[in-house]
């Protein structure tokens, strides 16, 4: 049992993987090194620092877990895009619809515990499938590419949801954010920043990976994934998976917003300004590409990006890294850490040309 | 191979799930092992009260009341929080970094500095600072940090927070019955500096007026409409009105055009432009422009809002909107190379900072909130040994306004901006251009100096004696500028202000 575990990691070239990402970090790490250098930094100290700051006790690790959480699940949209041979960017702006949605669910209705909890986290699910159905329309309809409509309905969802948090949502007593989540409405607080909904990204990383290698709509959708001809040859309704696609990823984001009100201590709502889960969505995509667009691989790879997102702080606080240049240094790793994902997305699409 | 079990990914995130579980596991024990230490450290802290050589309760009142701590400090480090708008903002932020430049350099503290650049880090960089031993007392900047200051002050109770701006005591008081031990917010008076630059304003349109000018307005622009707002705008407007009665005493006859004019209103309770409503005194009502513009970063509803105000014959226009007071500069600097000016009027008010560089000659002063002093005060205490006392003494608010003091401490936070602490606020300029590459400064400092000292020399020099005697009657108590902080109350003082 245990040999064939390994054996399978072995067919599946996860040591190619494995060794690939290992070197993207020692570069991403050297580049970040050549660069605190160059400002004249300890770069030894600093990544130290980061490090252990992140990793290395509890209380960090659950912080570092807890920036993860949400991007597990934008890595999540992300990656189903893939799977399914489409470019899906529109993780960021379901994702404030989710969050918004979370908000109302969350922070208007009142409900009795737990079934508030669900209802809200469901809530916002639904709404940010259907801030996907427009995506899926257009691509399945019309042909528009998923690129275009989800750039743009994210800026959309942008100014909608900056809207709602500021007219209709808005804390009467504080004007500067949507109204916060009931105390019923609210994931656990385990410690640190980090709530139960960890469990629930979990789950949902769990459940995708279900859905996609397990069952025989997931096959459906990654046999489009990979060669659209052969999916119409072999009678694979080809609308159907993008559309299960683009839906399911628009859940994810959704749920990837309530995660930042219903899961987040200490506001539990989302700022006027956005900035508690403005990019989150756009960070999902490179926490895919590192995590080779394949659920286990992106937990894995949103803990490594929240780890620097968290150990950062460290970074500036003990070697006195400029918080500027810390964002710098982050950007490297996290470059390097994604052109094998994005060789490998390449490679897959040439094939595909070349099939054609 | 697809009906034999588990296939060997799902057995990876299986095992992945266990690990994450057992991790979080890990996590649920964590925080209960903490309450109970905080419990523990929280009795001894009461026991044994500020002084650690105490040994009995009698002990406790009479030593902390005479014994200051001796400054023997090694390493004594105090961590700055900023809040989004982090360094560069030329504001709140760089105020607070300031200031704990000020105790550096005073103390011989250590400052360390953590941005924020999201919501999301409120909480994770304040307990990094509070898990560094050495850190002694951790500022919050900014009154967004107020939840994220309850939550790491209450885990860390031996450590010393501070917040400007904030509310967290009233948070605490709301959530947990009573205010922290180790908590201070640090807030200020705005209204009594809204009431000084207000009069300072009804005043220099007096003067513009007796020399020909048409001037019948002063105006603000505020941002959304918030409760903390409502002090500015009912300081200012009283403020106005204060100086218009103070003309009316100096020189025995109402302001030209803004004291007399019969444009501001007619009906019953108006004569001669005041306004009188049975029992309630004369007052200079409508004197004021204002407008909430609903935004804190819409610069250009700042020049939307202005525009206009300066159309109607403002003679100045006060920013409470923070960013937007580059709006308000942009209409004076309209009408400014319109008509080739080299100074006001028109001119503009500055609030928070010292904004008089911002356009050397067209700003006529600026309300300021020493947000940089908060952050000195806060680390005096703690470096004195105070701080617990001073939370206790003040239910862990501290006022900081005009003429305020601490025990024998004076601790001021409000004034209008002089030429001495003009210079002060260049050389933040000066760091913000090298801080961002950009250029912050209008013109080099020698000139800014020269065009705001020449702008106030023109003006008479019984205009600042108002501003001079109102002042020092605020700080003996002799008049009261309203504070307004309820719907009510600020509905009654628009009825009789406008």
């Amino acid at each position: 049992m245990i040999r064939e575990f390994f054996t399978g990691l072995w067919r599946a070239k996860v040591h190619h993987k494995a060794a690939e990402s290992f070197v993207a970090v020692l570069v991403g790490l050297g580049a970040g090194a050549l660069l605190m250098l160059a400002y004249g930094y300890d770069a030894g100290k600093a990544y130290t620092a980061l490090f252990a700051g992140a990793f290395g006790e509890p209380e960090g690790l659950l912080e570092t877990l807890a920036f993860a959480t949400p991007l597990i699940l934008t890595a999540l949209v992300f990656a189903i895009g893939v799977r399914t041979g489409l470019f899906n960017i529109g993780a960021e702006g379901q994702m404030y619809v989710g969050a918004i949605a979370a908000a109302y669910a969350g922070g208007m209705l009142s409900m009795p515990a737990g079934i508030h909890l669900i209802f809200a986290t469901l809530f916002s699910m639904v709404a940010g499938a259907l801030y996907a159905i427009p995506v899926s329309v257009l691509k399945v309809y019309r042909g528009v590419n998923e690129v275009v409509s989800t750039i743009m309905l994210n800026w959309t969802a942008f100014y909608l949801v900056q809207y709602l948090i500021t007219y209709v949502l808005a804390d009467p007593t504080r004007a500067e954010r949507a109204i916060p989540a009931a105390i019923t409405a609210r994931y656990a607080t385990i410690g640190a920043s980090l709530t139960t909904v960890f469990y629930v990204s979990l789950a949902a990383a769990t459940l995708t990976y279900f859905i996609m290698w397990r069952t025989v709509a997931g096959y459906e959708m990654r046999v489009v994934g990979y060669s659209q001809r052969v999916a119409r040859y072999a009678g694979i309704p080809i609308n159907r998976s993008i559309t299960i696609s683009i839906l399911l990823g628009g859940s994810l984001a959704g749920l990837a917003g309530a995660s930042q009100v219903l899961g987040r201590p200490p506001h539990w709502t989302v700022f006027a300004t956005m900035g508690n889960i403005v990019n989150l969505g756009f960070e999902g995509i490179g926490v895919s590409l590192i995590g080779r667009n394949h659920p286990a691989g992106i937990i894995l790879a949103a803990i490594f990006y929240g780890g620097l997102v968290h150990g950062g702080r460290y970074m500036e606080f003990a070697a006195g890294v400029a918080s500027e240049l810390v964002r710098a240094i982050n950007g490297f790793i996290i470059i390097a850490l994604a052109i094998p994902g994005l060789f490998d997305m390449f490679r897959r699409l040439l094939r595909r040309n070349r099939e054609i | 191979m697809n009906r034999k079990g588990l296939t060997k990914l799902e057995t990876a995130l299986a095992a992945l799930f266990v690990v994450a579980l057992i991790l979080a596991g890990v996590g649920w024990l964590q925080p209960v092992r903490e309450s109970m230490q905080t419990i523990t450290v929280t009795r001894t802290v009461t026991a044994g009260a500020q002084v650690e050589r105490t040994i009995t309760q009698t002990n406790v009142v009479t030593s902390t009341v005479t014994v200051e701590k001796p400054v023997s400090l090694g390493v004594f480090k105090i961590a700055v929080v900023s809040d989004i708008g982090g360094r560069g903002d030329l504001s709140f932020n760089d105020m607070a970094f300031k200031g704990g430049d000020e105790a550096v350099k005073d103390f011989g503290v250590q400052m360390v500095e953590l941005i924020s650049k999201t919501e999301a880090d409120y909480v994770p960089n304040l307990e990094t600072a509070a898990k560094d031993p050495n850190v002694n007392l951790i500022v919050g900047v900014g009154f967004l940090l107020s939840e994220a200051l309850l939550q790491v002050a209450r885990k860390y109770p031996d450590k010393n927070f501070a917040g400007i701006d904030t509310f967290t005591q009233a948070l605490a008081v709301q959530q947990l019955g009573k205010p922290l031990p180790n908590m201070l917010d640090i807030v200020y008076e705005e209204h009594k500096g809204s009431a000084m630059v207000g009069a300072l304003g009804c005043l220099v349109a007096a003067y513009h007026n007796e020399h020909g000018g048409n001037y019948p307005y002063i105006g603000g622009v505020f941002g959304i409409e918030i409760p903390v707002l409502w002090k500015f705008e009912i300081g200012y407007k009283w403020g106005c009105d204060w100086g218009l009665k103070w003309y009316e005493q100096r020189f025995g006859k109402r302001a030209p055009l803004i004291g007399e004019d019969g444009r501001y209103g007619s009906g019953p309770g108006w004569s001669e432009g005041l306004y009188c409503p049975v029992g309630k005194g004369c007052w200079y009502k409508g004197r004021v422009l204002w407008t909430y513009t609903g935004t804190f970063s819409d610069i250009t509803k700042g020049y939307a809002a202005a525009k206009p105000m300066y159309e109607q014959g403002a003679v100045a226009v006060y920013n409470i909107a923070g960013p937007l007071g580059l709006g308000i500069n942009q209409a004076v600097q309209e009408i400014a190379s319109e008509k080739k000016l080299q100074s006001g009027p028109p001119y503009w008010i500055g609030v928070d900072a010292n904004q008089d560089w911002i356009n050397p000659g067209f700003i006529i002063a600026s309300m300021m909130k020493r947000v940089d002093r908060g952050v000195y005060y806060a680390t005096l205490l703690t470096v004195i040994g105070k701080f617990k006392e001073v939370v206790a003494e003040y239910n862990g608010v501290l006022t900081l306004g005009v003429g305020t003091r601490v025990g024998r401490l004076e601790m001021e936070g409000i004034s209008v901006s002089t030429l001495e602490d003009l210079n002060e606020f260049i050389q933040m300029g000066v760091n913000a251009e090298k801080l961002t590459g950009r250029k912050v400064l209008p013109m080099p400092p020698e000139e800014i100096r020269k065009n705001v000292a020449e702008m106030r020399n023109k003006l008479p020099s019984w205009v600042w004696d108002a501003l001079t005697e109102l002042e020092s009657k605020i700080r003996s108590g002799q008049v009261e500028v309203p504070m307004v902080l309820t719907k009510d109350a600020v509905d009654s003082w628009r009825e009789l202000l406008g």
